[in-house]
């Protein structure tokens, strides 16, 4: 009995070393490895074949590689590039260039360490100037978007911000005058919601980080840019308590239990709500700079998409502004080549094609606009301060288990303000206290 | 259990009657030595990829549920901190009960349902276009529910609109945040129900004709036939589908997600997390830093669990084989 069993033992030993051998061959041997030619560039793009994004990209790629002979090798993997990536990065087949927002860019490639720094790519020449001065200053006080040697991690070609739209057609009244404050801002819903014709405000309840907006927006606006950040810090959680945060939340259960949402917003399906504002049945929503091009396809008869920017609660009065751009991986073995590419495409021909053609707000401020995104790309110019969506907080599971949860919430009239801050103050300790700090 | 069942009138046969065996299969035949050396030809390419795609994988997740790490860069030895963690979160702990639910509730009514049809369909005039139309709504992809959810529980959905003329002007959120898990578990239940009663249809469909006449004969009502002809020599069918329905309602993810979040646009509300959309927005929420260590170490608290419930199902279920 014991031989047998030994000798199957041993069968099976010797199979599993194999087997691991094999697993470990494959693992290495799928790397590309070793230094590029520089004649050739990977790019992984968050843009699907179609997009009008892809399309005015696929024109700077041909242009490029006239102009300088270098290959580049697009894969156009849409918005999972950068979850691909994560992966990737550990084996060496690793691409060259990436693209995508600061909010997926900082998880997968800064906070492990992988970035590379971009100090060639913003030196590089474009329309006779360095392409650093295509990224103003004036972002980078309060979006940090260096490594720890003053580098920068991303150059941005594109900028997503919010804003409260309406049709300007149905509201000729707010075009001429929009409201600035908050104060103004409900009296105007109240006007809407006397008139009977529409409801104040639409909001597609079920997509937590579109709730969340609300709330994370009201904290920067009491508290300036950096605020919900500093609040979302804090281990104890008692920072949720302080009258900004509590103010804040206040301001959201007003317009809950004002009855200004569009009726049955909290049990609907994504985009039933925005659908039903872009066909007049409710005058406000707040959103992104992409919902223009998102309900274009459905939106009423002589839509004059208008916005104005979130209405301030006192000094604060910065804009939302989310930069997606061009990320270098520290293993990309064309790591030049990849920097010259980023800076070419912020060439004003492109810069104006991506304003006209896909309607995005390019970043460079002397870019062309599109008339539906006009008023927002004046704001961002015009504006002085600027902060990110959920105020950059990305801490791990925090937004999905933490704060989104409870927004959801108050957002869906399911809790008060004060049982808010409450909750908060008490998720947030135990979130803090499970990661060990 | 079948397949051991089969090989032991052969092992008998080579076996001298008047040696006490110590073990099923030691013996001295040649057939045996045969077999064995056959094992390494027969079971060492399917045990290499074995190893290859399932073990070494187990074995590196549980390595990584021991570290901090974000899917690249610096692990951080953390020892058994991302099970504690995990078994202190109250989110997990309600994800780990909302998978018990579904494997539980859903597979109760499920397979009540799935019997009672198949003892229907058994002698119903039309059957197999009966089975193939049952079994259809399996054939679905998932995202067709979400979207068809939308469609039909919209505040001026279809159920809505229909309900209208009974004078029903305040119906209720169906799909609020609290609503949707009782909705998930629903259509699961409409998703699944074919697909097991296929699977005891054909258990039931094997059993000769013989039977039915002795209980015909025996003045057998339809209560005592089931308790005593269909029922045990069913028995085994259950029994695997039991452990089908434990495996893949653990893993259950697509429905959940679609369902929920805004039809894959959003995340969903935690209220329907399953431990498998724990694991993934643990792991891959694209908006937070990756936690790959709580991540795995959720999943592999989802493999023990399957692990031990397929054991528990295996005892509780196990009978003699009944060849006929």
């Amino acid at each position: 009995m014991s031989s047998r069993s030994a000798r199957s033992r041993t069968t099976i030993a010797a199979v599993a070393a194999l087997a691991l051998s094999m697993g470990v061959a494959a693992c290495s041997s799928s790397a590309d490895g070793g230094q590029g030619d520089g004649k050739s560039l990977t790019y992984w793009s968050m843009w699907k074949v179609g997009e009008p994004q892809q399309k005015v990209i696929a024109a700077a790629i041909t242009d490029f590689e006239k102009q300088t002979g270098i290959k580049v090798n697009a894969q156009w993997q849409g918005r999972s590039n950068l979850q691909k990536l994560v992966p990737a990065l550990n084996t060496n087949a690793v691409p060259d260039l990436v693209d995508g927002p600061y909010i997926k860019a900082y998880p997968a490639l800064v906070a492990t360490n992988q970035a590379l720094g971009l100090k060639a790519a913003y030196a590089t020449d474009v329309d006779g100037k360095p392409a650093s001065s295509f990224v103003p200053e004036k972002y980078l006080k309060t979006i940090n978007i260096k490594l720890p040697d003053g580098q920068p991690w991303m150059l941005p070609y594109q900028i997503q911000s919010d804003a409260i739209w309406f049709n300007g057609a149905e509201h000729p009244e707010l075009k001429a005058n929009p409201p600035k404050t908050w104060d103004e801002f409900v009296t105007d819903l109240d006007k809407v919601k006397a008139k009977g014709a529409e409801a104040p405000i639409a909001a597609d309840g079920d997509v937590a980080g579109y709730n969340a907006a609300w709330i994370s927006t009201l904290v920067v606006r009491n508290g300036g840019p950096g605020s919900l950040m500093k609040i979302a810090e804090d281990k104890t959680g008692q920072a949720w308590k302080a009258p900004e945060a509590l103010d804040a939340a206040k301001k959201v259960e007003q317009l809950v239990k004002g009855g200004y949402f569009i009726n049955g917003y909290s049990a609907s399906k994504f985009p039933l709500q925005q659908q039903q504002w872009a066909v007049n049945k409710a005058a406000f929503m707040f959103n992104g700079s992409w919902l223009p091009t998102e309900s274009s396809t459905y939106s009423a008869k002589g839509f004059d998409y208008q916005s104005f920017p979130f209405p301030t609660t006192g000094t604060h009065d910065s804009m939302r502004v989310d930069f997606s751009g061009f990320m270098v991986p520290k293993k990309a073995s064309n790591a030049e080549a990849a920097q010259k590419f980023a800076a070419f495409f912020l060439g004003k021909k492109y810069q104006d094609m991506y304003g006209t053609e896909a309607k995005g707000i390019p970043v460079r401020d002397d870019a062309a606009a599109s008339p539906q995104l006009a008023g927002v790309q004046a704001a961002i110019k015009s504006a002085t301060s600027y902060h990110q969506q959920n105020d950059g907080v990305a801490f791990p599971g925090y937004n999905e288990k933490v704060f989104w949860p409870a927004s959801d919430k108050l957002f869906l009239g399911k809790m008060s303000a004060q049982q808010f801050v409450d909750a908060m103050a008490t998720d947030q300790a135990a979130y803090w206290k499970a990661q060990g700090k | 259990m079948s397949v051991e069942a089969r090989e032991r009138p052969s092992d008998a046969v080579n076996a001298p009657r008047s040696k006490p065996r110590k073990r099923g299969r030691e013996t001295n035949g040649t057939l045996s030595q045969q077999r064995r050396k056959l094992l390494i030809p027969f079971v060492g390419p399917a045990l290499t990829f074995y190893v290859v795609l399932f073990i070494i994988p187990t074995g590196a997740a549980v390595w990584i549920s021991l570290h901090n790490w974000a899917g690249s860069g610096p692990m951080t030895w953390t020892g058994l901190s991302n099970y504690t963690a995990l078994f202190q979160d109250e989110l997990f702990k309600k994800s780990l009960w909302n998978t018990l639910l579904l494997l539980v509730v859903v597979g109760v009514v499920m397979f009540v349902l799935s019997f009672a049809m198949t003892l229907v369909l058994r002698d119903m005039a039309g059957r197999k276009i009966a089975r193939s139309i049952i079994f259809f709504p399996h054939l679905i992809n998932a995202l067709v529910y979400g979207v068809l959810a939308g469609f039909l529980f919209n505040p001026g959905g279809l159920v809505n609109t229909l309900l209208k003329p009974f004078g029903v002007t305040e119906p209720p959120q169906w799909l609020a945040q609290d609503n949707l898990f009782p909705l998930i578990m629903l259509t699961l239940t409409f998703m699944t129900t074919g697909y097991y009663t296929t699977i005891l249809m054909a258990g039931v469909d094997r059993i000769p004709p013989y039977y039915y006449e002795d209980c015909a004969m025996a003045g057998a009502n339809a209560w005592q036939r089931l308790r005593y002809v269909i029922l045990p020599l069913t028995w085994d069918v259950f029994g695997v589908c039991a452990v089908l329905w434990t495996i893949s309602s653990v893993k259950i993810f697509e429905i959940v997600w679609i369902f929920g979040g805004s039809s894959g646009s959003g995340i969903p509300p935690t209220q329907t997390w399953t431990a498998a959309v724990y694991t993934y927005a643990t792991a891959f929420s694209g908006e937070s830093l990756p936690a790959y260590g709580a991540a795995t170490a959720s999943a592999i608290i989802s493999l023990a669990l399957v692990t031990v419930l397929v054991v528990l199902i295996r005892r509780v279920m196990r009978r003699d084989v009944i060849e006929f």
